[in-house]
């Protein structure tokens, strides 16, 4: 048991020290004639020499001897008074130095008991700060999640109403092209018909060549052919409109998309200018079910982009169309040798009317087209770009079950 | 742990219980009853309007056969909430308790809260509780307010502790719970002290020792 145990058996030497000791012991020397020892329990003096033949009387404090009073001196009854004397004083100390003892071992526990709080206080701070930045995570991570949702119901939106417009302009400008083109035909046919008085005309030709008609009816052929070719263009931005806002109707077929790529490449290829050349390098892909006239639309649309970036490179380059199929995905990559797009631009051509071209040789609608009708088959589309060195558009649908 | 050198074998047994359920009663009373050879003044530390700020501490032995001294040191807890700190320090070393709990109704919530701490100190100073020599004395049962035994036994008669009715006031069972102590106590200590094979002492004559009975 330790020294610092309250309940220990206190024994002389903790209770006196020998300078107490001595005090007690020197009035005890008076008290009783001249002679005094003062003995521990085990019978060992600490203070004074126990003379031979001394009387004796132990003091208990709790059942066995802490002390023993020896005189030569003193008679019973004194020795009995100075028994009791030391008693006291005993008591007194023992009970002082068990409380004090006692006070220092519930300190030591209340103290181990606070750092026992302390600890689970610690611990659950630290719960709690785990949890605030937790939740702080989750709201961002939220936040962020409707904010993109956000724009992209901005963006469908802002598709809709573009498709819509789209839709009834399509509407509207097909009426006068329908009538424009056919007045155009006719008119070719009367101009036709008109030169055709030159070779009766011999008489009279020098007033044929004061008007200079010779020149007004080459030219007005010139004209014809250029109105025509750009009610052609015309047509083609009202077919892609039209497209453009029928993204979602039509109707479904299992289809090899490799299929209507060859399909696609075929109507492009009838109209490559000289010094483009187009490859394909398809791979078998499993049948999936899709919407096969918006598809050849959206390929057609990027084959028309990768032929019009070529020419506009001003120089020979190829346009390689590659087709593939992992166990999870369908991939499409359309890779031309163009003029590229710089970041600024990248950034921006999936937007409808978006172009890179000079205003009035695009209407913009070929890529927006192409990604509305991608999403609409859960594909996904993107594009890399380096200018002057060409785009690479990857489209990828999720393999069929 | 008992104490134990070659002329003396000390014992620790602590009354623990809420505040003011008779725990220092019971020592005075134990003082007055018991005869053993050897029994000292019961010491009662510094009160304050009549409660025990520390202990109470009542030293009792007798002499074995084989002249070893056995000693029992008897002390009680303050009850106190305040106090847990000295309570856990008193409790600290005992080896057996004796769990004084105030037979009135209204005092069973304090009842319950002590003997978890109970327990929760046990564990704290490093006492098996499962194998602490323990009994339940219900106190005050002169009282009017009194729990009925038969109620005290349906809810503690399943339990592993002992039970006992006290009114410690009047001196009754005071030493049985104390004798039942003594029991459980030789029970646990006897194969590792000795008690029958070194110093010839049954059950019987350990507690009569220390009770004082011839
Ligand atoms: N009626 C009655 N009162 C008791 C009994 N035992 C103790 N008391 C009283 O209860 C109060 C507290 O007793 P005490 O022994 O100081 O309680 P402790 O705080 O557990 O030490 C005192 O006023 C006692 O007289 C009993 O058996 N019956
Ligand atoms: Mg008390």
């Amino acid at each position: 048991m330790s020294d610092a145990n309250f309940d220990r058996e206190w024994q002389l030497g903790d209770l006196l020290d020998p300078a107490q000791l001595a005090r007690v012991g020197g009035a005890l020397t008076t008290l009783l004639g001249g002679d005094c020892a003062i003995a521990d329990g085990n019978g060992n003096a600490r203070f004074g020499r126990i003379a031979p033949g001394a009387r004796h009387r132990a003091v208990a404090l709790e059942l066995e001897p802490v002390a023993v009073v020896h005189s030569a001196s003193a008679d019973d009854r004194q020795l009995a008074a100075a028994g009791e004397l030391l008693h006291g004083i005993l008591r007194t100390q023992v009970r002082y130095h068990m409380a004090s003892a006692l006070h220092l071992e519930a300190v030591a526990e209340d103290f181990e008991s606070l750092k026992r709080k302390h600890a689970h206080l610690q611990a659950s701070e630290a719960r709690y700060r785990q949890l605030a930045a937790e939740l702080d995570a989750r709201v961002k991570a939220q936040v962020a999640q409707l904010e993109e949702r956000q724009q992209m119901l901005y963006e469908a939106e802002k598709l809709a109403s573009v498709g819509q417009l789209a839709a009834g302009m399509a509407h509207e400008i097909n009426n006068p092209l329908g009538f424009v083109r056919s007045n155009l035909s006719s008119f070719q046919r009367y101009l036709t018909q008109f030169s055709s008085l030159r070779e009766r005309l011999t008489k009279d030709l020098p007033a044929w060549q004061a008007l200079d008609l010779d020149f007004l009816i080459e030219d007005g052929r010139e004209l014809l052919h250029e109105s025509d070719q750009g009610l052609e263009r015309i047509a083609r931005i009202v077919g892609d409109l039209k497209a453009f806002s029928n993204v979602d109707r039509a109707s479904e077929a299992f289809t090899d998309i490799n299929e209507c790529i060859r399909q696609a490449a075929a109507v492009i290829e009838a109209q490559l200018p000289p010094g483009i050349g187009l490859q394909l390098d398809l791979l078998p892909m499993p049948s999936m079910v899709c919407l096969p006239g918006h598809l050849k639309q959206a390929l057609f649309n990027i084959l028309r982009n990768a032929v019009q970036a070529v020419s506009d490179s001003g120089k020979p380059g190829t346009i390689k169309v590659s087709s593939q199929a992992t166990a999870d995905t369908l991939s499409i990559r359309i890779q031309d040798t163009g003029v590229g797009m710089r970041a600024d631009q990248l950034e921006h051509a999936f937007e409808p009317f978006y172009t890179t071209r000079g205003v009035g040789r695009g209407a913009g609608l070929g890529l927006s087209t192409a990604r509305s009708i991608v999403l609409a088959h859960s594909g996904t589309i993107s594009l890399s770009s380096r200018p002057d060195a060409g785009t690479t558009v990857t489209i990828d649908f999720p393999a069929p079950p | 742990m008992p104490e134990l050198d070659d002329k003396r074998l000390s014992f620790k047994l602590v009354y623990y219980g809420p505040a003011q359920s008779g725990k220092t009663t019971n020592l005075l009373r134990l003082h007055d009853l018991l005869a053993p050879e050897l029994k000292g003044e019961v010491m009662t530390m510094e009160t304050q309007d009549d409660r025990t700020l520390f202990f109470d501490l009542l030293p009792l032995g007798f002499r074995a056969p084989s002249g070893l001294l056995i000693k029992c040191r008897l002390f009680t807890v303050p009850g106190q909430v305040a106090h847990d700190g000295t309570r856990k320090a008193v409790l600290s070393r005992a080896d057996g308790v004796a769990f004084i709990a105030d037979n009135q109704r209204d005092q069973e919530t304090n009842n319950a809260e002590s003997f978890r701490s109970l327990t929760e100190n046990c564990a704290r100073v490093g006492i098996d509780f499962e194998r602490l020599p323990l009994l339940v004395q219900f106190n005050k049962c002169d009282l009017p307010s009194a729990v009925p035994e038969a109620e005290i036994l349906g809810r503690w008669g399943n339990t592993p502790w002992p039970v006992h009715f006290a009114s410690a006031l009047h001196g009754r069972g005071v030493r049985e719970t104390f004798a039942t102590l003594l029991s459980l106590l030789y029970h646990r200590q006897n194969a590792a002290c000795g008690l029958a094979e070194q110093h010839g002492l049954s059950e019987a004559a350990f507690v009569a020792g220390l009770l004082g009975q011839p």
